[in-house]
């Protein structure tokens, strides 16, 4: 229970003295801000932040209530497999990413803003990983929202803050398309703790089914939008370019995939039997179908680099969901293994596109002819993530796009059987088409290309090293599958 | 006992311009002492109440003035007596750039006294009296700045409450000549074997009663009053037309609706599925208008509009779970927004600022204020672990459990009203703390904080929206055994 | 027979007498022989009103002591007399209110003229509520008519001779209609004194012969005594009438002359054609058609003016259509509903043309919306006047307009065919009062800082500020204990049965 509770407010506390202590002087203010100092003891939080989560991960086994809201409404705490997985993930991105951003941030105002909702989200997040039920669950989710909007609009130009509002618009507007499923259900369920098979009583289901699956959509819906999923997907190609590129790496491999939780929750809650071979599924599935192609597509035609990992993310996001929607053991366990891979690949790739922008500056796709020369280590990662998030083996991405497409066949479903793993491969095409040409221009420039001006430009170890981590961690996936299998086959009974 | 907490604050009112005060802090003690007494006088008449009635005077027939302590009016008086302390301070900080202070404490005072009536009264009449009463005493605090603007506003709002409360007799009326007595009697009066047959005619005059009310409730289209006048003196827009006034409308709706006309006459006519469309119209109306509007205070009375139709929509599912997410509401609510009215007050006293745009950066200067303000403003949207959630959660919670398709779609309403209050309210917090890089700071360097009678009742307004967020299971289960009629 | 039974009969004597007394008085003896009558005559009926509650019934007095068909008989019974001493109440409170104006607007010369028709039109009225002879009741209409004619007139500017032209066409216009009807009566029935009438009505219904002649003369009489109290579609006097007469006129005008009629309206409907025969012919679902009408475009009417005087006159048209709602309601509560708003009404409208004034006179003679900015800060008690008077008018419970109100509501449940319509009108009738009303008050509290005009304090008019705060009062205590007013009410009904 403390390690739990302390994994949680351990680093909202940090956060907020971080805020607090460092507070940004204003114009005629006389108070410096020692940067090194608010480094350091970042530093130290997160890393304290991260044994915690990890200790809570190895030895938290007990579920408990911290209070009630209401009589009916217990603030509740229980660590699954699922969670589990999820606080992985978190507990290796978010203390990379914010070492990166140590090196990265130093050109950016108002660091120790930055830091403190940094601190906070994590904590934040760890909440999220391991609620109880779906009330804990919202609660956080909305804190989610509202303490990474900061990092969004961090820059605090125009676009950054239009796009700060965007995100939050977006994700609150998802919010409560989800809640208005949460009042259904709690007054449909027995308790609104989490389960694998379903928890709406059986009388409920035959009174009004019919609505009950109206309420899933919706919730589906609502959360999607977290996750990207057309059509509430317009949010992620605004947010990530203007967003630091940490953040953007925190955003785009860790936060979004708070959506992808939460719908791991909903069905658990509505049971897949109740969903399989409804219109909700279909409807569901083809969303996710249409989001895959169209997010290649759209990182295709995209020539700013971030944006087009944005969209990337769009698609790639909805591989997972696709493997969510297809319930079956086999596709969940692709879903599931691409949260991983897809979360290191992806805040990897984001961290290298930070490293250049950081040293070079150079945002769109054509100006990196020749980079794979100045940064022969940033590009090398670059080129392994790519390879990854495209489904070459031996990388994690290899393995979770086999099982989505296994589990695809095996589950039985009219037209989408065949149709599912068709489109994931023609957007796994798609996505060789719109990774390998920065890898290919980065490394051969051609022939006349002006080599006389290259300079050796690898950025220092803060950046090198979390980007190195991350790459090695997806491709560890890919190499040793096993490993995860376990936690992931007990997620799927809801142990 | 009864009769002098409404008393109280007549005398005192009528006092504040008699006396020859010498400075403004003896003024200031005087007021302040006269309602924190009165105020300490109705907690302890609700805590001590008896079950009897008051008889105070006879109209005609069986018709009388008088007044009864039961659960609502526990609720309401309790509501407006633990507020009213706190915004008598701050309008003596406020009121410093006004002029004409003594006639409008004499009616603000006053204003004191009539909504005690309302909350306190036995019987449809006497609640009748008062309301016509409470519309006549605000009037001059409207207004008050007496530029031509301040005179269009209370003209319209003198209009829309009378017209309002013309409509409103009717039901009066209908209670009169068809109930066994005009008292409040949980599960209403109406008596069947006077009804029966007159079914219809009864249902329209409910809804015209209904939308008679809801014109000082501000339901649409009878709303439009609300908004203008915020020309008031901030301590009047936020306690009188985000508590007082307004929430008089929400209580004399629920006090027809559960105690006149009885929800068993009501449930599952065509009348409440007239008064929820009106409602549920209502609350997006409110906060679309509110999204549109720039000027702070405006936008916060357009919010008003549609969190009253929150507490309405409460009202009309007519159920006792219904009844208790209006009355939560009512109470969270009165919070939240008085918190948050506070703020613009503050901001306006402080800086003479009064548009959404002119609020860059400020929250740099005035941390406390706009920190507040972020606080009632994740509230009202509803944020877990604040007030506001619990009260949308147990309205959705009666929703839900009623059957009712359309409280239903009343649901996904207060959902789109609350990401709407999200636009309207966060918005102003985001331009507050994140002013935009090219931002100027010098054209804030003289802001700062307001002084202490401004900053407590908006850090013990805060206390409590997060303390009732977190821990409201008490107050929760007042309401349960008010709308059980137990108390 | 006791010798209060002479009350009614000497009341009207006296006024009759003492008109032609001033006469040859110089202005301020009539004035005074004025005052005293009225509160002589005020008196009498009070004390009668206290005898018939203490006997419990009507008595019929006999003119000469010869009786019916050759002598002349008055009848007495709670509701005359109640009506004699309210009467009485407010003509004085309208003469007191008033005197003060009189010298600049009726040139000195003719003030004991001015005092000679008070003293008449007073004795008319007297005549109309006790008279038991139709006859009578119209030779007293036509003096009614004359003398307020004349008080329209004796404030000689140019707009009160063609309003008295038009009052006095219209008037006799609707005279003349009574008299016909009273003719086609005679001829059916054979009698004039009301009692016998009513026999005959009732003998001729039971046979069925002769009944639509009989319906045609009820008929004419309705309708003459509607132009002459002004019911909506024959209004058109009443404004200019109303509106530039001088102040005491206008208040007993508005509040008095017409209520006379409709005074004498609701004897005939009880004494000469009884209630249920009345209420079964068509007659009065027009009277409440009218009168709903008259509710709203009367209020319609009033809102569109910006002279306070034209709109507290217009306003009289649509409460005039209230009384006639109820008597179209055609029921006993509906009758006690009209009658109370009779007395509700006369209170409150003399109140207002007394206090609007006030206003007036504070805003140099000004009776634009305009001039009246303020005026309220510069005459604080006529201020204070006019917006209870406002109120009341608007229904604010306290005052006497909310108990009118209150009883007409009631009355129209009660009537399953009617209800919906008089409640809704009802309701849209008090919206609109309030706008203008509350427009008025307004307006007279927006201070207006640099406005040339002289304030007026209590100790500069005395009298006139007695007379505000009693017509309040007199509101009020009629708002607030209505029970024994409408219990009287109750009773004299009955006793014309």
């Amino acid at each position: 229970m403390y390690l739990i509770l302390s994994s949680i407010f351990f680093p909202i506390l940090a956060g907020l003295f971080l805020l607090i202590r460092y507070r940004t002087p204003l114009p005629g203010e006389k108070r410096a801000i020692d940067r090194k100092a608010l480094t350091t003891l970042t530093g130290i939080f997160l890393l304290i932040t991260a044994a915690l989560v990890a200790a809570a991960l190895l030895h938290a086994k007990e579920s408990f209530t911290l209070f009630y809201l209401t009589k009916t409404l217990p603030i509740y705490f229980r660590i699954d497999s699922v969670g589990r997985l999820f606080s992985m993930l978190a507990v290796i991105v978010l203390p990379c990413a914010g070492f990166f951003s140590f090196e990265y941030m130093k050109h950016e105002e108002r660091e120790s803003r930055y830091y403190g909702f940094y601190l906070l989200a994590f904590g934040v997040l760890n909440a999220l990983c391991s609620a109880g039920n779906l009330i804990t669950f919202y609660l956080f989710f909305e804190l989610l929202t509202m303490t990474s909007m900061p990092l969004v609009l961090h820059s605090c130009s125009r676009e950054a803050v239009m796009a700060g509002l965007k995100y939050l618009f977006y994700s609150l507007c998802g919010a409560y398309a989800a809640l208005f499923g949460i009042y259904f259900l709690y007054q449909n369920c027995d308790s609104l703790a989490f389960t694998a098979d379903g928890a709406l009583r059986a009388s409920s289901i035959a009174e009004h089914g019919g609505f009950l699956l109206v309420t899933a959509f919706v919730m589906l819906l609502g959360f999607g939008v977290k996750a990207g999923m057309f059509p509430m997907h317009a949010w992620l190609p605004t947010a990530h370019p203007v967003a630091p590129a940490p953040a953007s790496a925190v955003l785009s491999a860790v936060i979004v995939k708070a959506g992808v939780l939460a719908i791991i929750r909903v069905l658990g809650m509505f049971g897949r039997d109740f969903l399989r071979g409804t219109w909700v599924q279909s409807v569901w599935i083809s969303l996710t179908l249409v989001t895959v192609f169209m997010g290649s597509l759209l990182a295709y035609r995209e020539p700013v680099l971030k944006k087009r990992l944005a969209y990337s993310t769009v698609s790639q996001l909805s591989y997972i969901l696709f493997g969510l929607a297809v319930m079956q053991e086999t596709a969940f366990t692709g879903a599931l293994c691409h949260v991983l891979a897809h979360g290191f690949i992806k805040s990897s790739l984001f961290l290298c596109a930070g490293a250049i922008i950081y040293k070079t500056g150079k945002t769109r796709v054509e100006e990196l002819r020749g980079i794979g020369k100045e940064m022969p280590l940033t590009m090398w990662c670059f080129t392994i993530a790519s390879l990854g998030l495209i489904g070459i083996p031996p990388t994690g991405g290899f393995v979770s796009k086999w099982y989505l497409a296994l589990g695809s066949l095996k589950s039985g479903m009219p037209v989408f059987d065949v149709l599912g793993p068709v489109i994931l491969l023609v957007s796994a095409l798609l996505t060789a088409g719109y990774l390998l040409p920065p890898v290919i221009h980065g490394f051969f420039p051609g022939a006349d290309y002006d080599y006389g001006r290259l300079q050796k430009k690898e950025p220092c170890r803060l950046m090198t090293v979390p980007i190195f981590i991350l790459t090695t961690a997806s491709v560890f996936i890919g190499l040793f599958p096993d490993c995860v299998s376990g936690i992931i086959a007990a997620a799927f009974t809801g142990r | 006992m009864i009769v002098s907490v409404i008393l109280i604050p007549f005398i005192t009112g009528i006092l504040v311009p008699v006396i020859p005060f010498r400075k403004r802090w003896q003024k200031e003690v005087f007021l302040e002492t006269a309602v924190v007494l009165n105020s300490i006088l109705v907690w302890y008449l609700l805590l001590h109440h008896s079950d009897s009635t008051f008889l105070l005077a006879h109209f005609t027939g069986n018709l009388n003035i008088s007044f009864r302590v039961d659960g609502m009016s526990m609720v309401f008086a309790g509501l407006v007596s633990a507020l009213w302390p706190f915004a008598t301070l701050y309008a003596f900080e406020y009121m410093t750039k006004e002029e004409n202070e003594n006639v409008f404490f004499l009616f603000y005072t006053l204003t004191y006294g009539v909504t005690l009536g309302i909350a306190l009264a036995a019987n449809l009449l006497t609640m009748y009296f008062f309301y016509e009463l409470l519309t006549l005493v605000t009037v001059p605090l409207v207004m008050h700045t007496l530029t031509r603007e301040a005179v269009l506003a209370s003209r319209k709002y003198l209009y829309y409450s009378l017209g309002g409360a013309a409509f409103a007799f009717l039901g009066l009326i209908m209670v009169i000549v068809y109930g066994s007595t005009t008292d409040f009697i949980l599960g209403g009066v109406l008596d069947p074997a006077k009804t029966a047959g007159k079914n219809n005619v009864l249902l329209l005059i409910y809804v015209m009663a209904f939308l008679g009310f809801g014109v000082k409730a501000a339901v649409c289209p009878f709303n439009s009053w609300l908004p203008q006048a915020g020309v008031a003196p901030t301590p009047v827009t936020a306690l009188l037309h985000a508590v007082a006034v307004v929430k008089s409308g929400a209580f004399a709706i629920i006090r027809l609706t559960y105690y006149s006309f009885g929800t068993d006459f009501l449930q599952g006519t065509w009348a409440q599925d007239v008064v929820m469309a009106v409602v549920m119209f209502t609350i997006v109306y409110g906060c679309s208008r509110a999204v549109k509007e720039t000027h702070l205070k405006r936008r916060l009375a357009y919010s008003t509009i549609s969190n009253l139709s929150y507490i309405l929509f409460g009202a009309v599912i007519m159920t006792p779970l219904g009844l208790v997410g209006a009355l939560t509401h009512l109470v969270f609510h009165a919070i939240m927004k008085i918190s948050s009215f506070f703020c613009a007050g503050a901001v306006m006293h402080q800086t003479d600022r009064h548009y959404v745009h002119e609020l860059n950066g400020l929250g740099y200067k005035m941390p406390r204020v706009f920190g507040i303000f972020t606080i009632s403003a994740l509230a009202l949207m509803g944020v877990p672990g604040l007030a506001g959630f619990i009260s949308k959660w147990n309205l959705a919670g009666a929703a839900v459990e009623s059957g009712n398709p359309l409280a239903w779609g009343g649901i996904a309403c207060l959902l789109v009203s609350a990401l709407l209050t999200a636009v309207y309210m966060l918005t102003i917090v985001v331009r507050a703390f994140f002013p935009g890089k090219d931002f100027d700071y010098s054209t804030v360097s003289d802001i700062r904080d307001p002084n202490w009678k401004m900053l407590l009742p908006l850090f013990v307004f805060t206390v409590c929206i997060v303390l009732f967020g977190v821990y409201s299971q008490p107050i929760v289960d007042f309401f349960m055994s008010v709308a059980a009629g137990a108390v | 027979m006791d010798f209060i039974c002479n009350f009614p009969f000497f009341s009207i004597l006296i006024s009759l007498f003492s008109g032609t007394i001033c006469s040859v008085l110089p202005a301020k003896a009539a004035k005074a022989v004025n005052r005293l009558v009225i509160a002589a005559v005020g008196l009498m009926s009070a004390v009668l009103l206290l005898y018939l509650l203490s006997t419990g019934e009507s008595f019929i007095y006999w003119m000469g002591h010869f009786p019916a068909p050759w002598g002349n008989e008055i009848r007495a019974g709670v509701l005359e007399a109640g009506m004699a001493l309210f009467f009485c109440v407010i003509m004085y409170l309208s003469m007191a209110g008033g005197a003060h104006k009189l010298p600049g607007e009726v040139v000195e010369s003719k003030h004991s003229l001015y005092y000679i028709l008070v003293n008449l039109l007073l004795s008319s009225l007297l005549a109309l509520v006790y008279t038991n002879d139709m006859f009578t009741a119209y030779v007293f209409v036509e003096i009614n008519t004359i003398s307020a004619c004349g008080l329209i007139m004796i404030r000689q500017v140019g707009r009160t001779i063609e309003a008295a032209v038009r009052y006095m066409i219209m008037s006799l216009l609707g005279s003349g209609l009574l008299l016909f009807g009273l003719c086609i009566m005679y001829d059916l029935t054979g009698h004039l004194l009301m009692s016998n009438i009513k026999e005959s009505v009732a003998l001729i219904m039971a046979n069925g012969e002769y009944q639509i002649p009989l319906i045609v003369a009820v008929a004419l009489m309705c309708i003459g005594l509607c132009i002459k109290s002004a019911l909506f579609p024959f209004h058109s006097w009443l404004p200019d009438a109303y509106g530039y007469s001088t102040v005491s006129s206008a208040a007993i005008l508005s509040s008095l002359v017409s209520k006379g009629y409709i005074f004498l309206l609701i004897k005939i409907i009880y004494r000469v054609i009884g209630f249920d025969i009345f209420n079964s012919t068509r007659i009065i679902d027009v009277l409440f058609v009218f009168g709903l009408m008259g509710m709203i475009f009367g209020s319609l009417s009033a809102i569109k003016e910006n002279d306070i005087r034209r709109m507290i006159a217009f306003s009289s048209v649509a409460q005039i259509g209230y009384i006639y709602m109820g008597f179209g309601m055609g029921t006993q509560a509906g009758m006690v509903a009209s009658i109370f708003h009779i007395l509700s009404h006369a209170a409150t409208k003399s109140l207002l043309f007394i206090a609007a004034i006030g206003l007036t006179d504070v805003s140099g003679g000004s009776r634009k919306f305009i001039d009246l900015t303020g005026a309220a800060y510069r005459n604080k008690w006529a201020g204070v006047a006019f917006t209870a008077g406002s109120l009341s008018m608007v229904g604010i419970p306290l005052f006497s307009g909310f108990i009118s109100k209150l009883l007409f509501a009631q009355a129209a449940v009660q009537v399953e065919g009617k209800m919906l319509a008089s409640l809704i009108v009802l309701g849209i009738s008090t919206v609109l009062n309030a706008v203008y009303f509350m427009k008025t008050v307004i307006r007279i509290y927006t201070s207006e800082q640099d406005a040339p005009y002289r304030s007026i304090t209590f100790r500069d008019r005395k009298g006139y500020t007695v007379v505000l705060v009693c017509s309040v009062l007199l509101n009020v205590i009629l708002g607030v204990s209505s029970q024994p007013v409408v219990d009287m009410i109750g009773q004299g009904l009955a006793m014309f049965a």
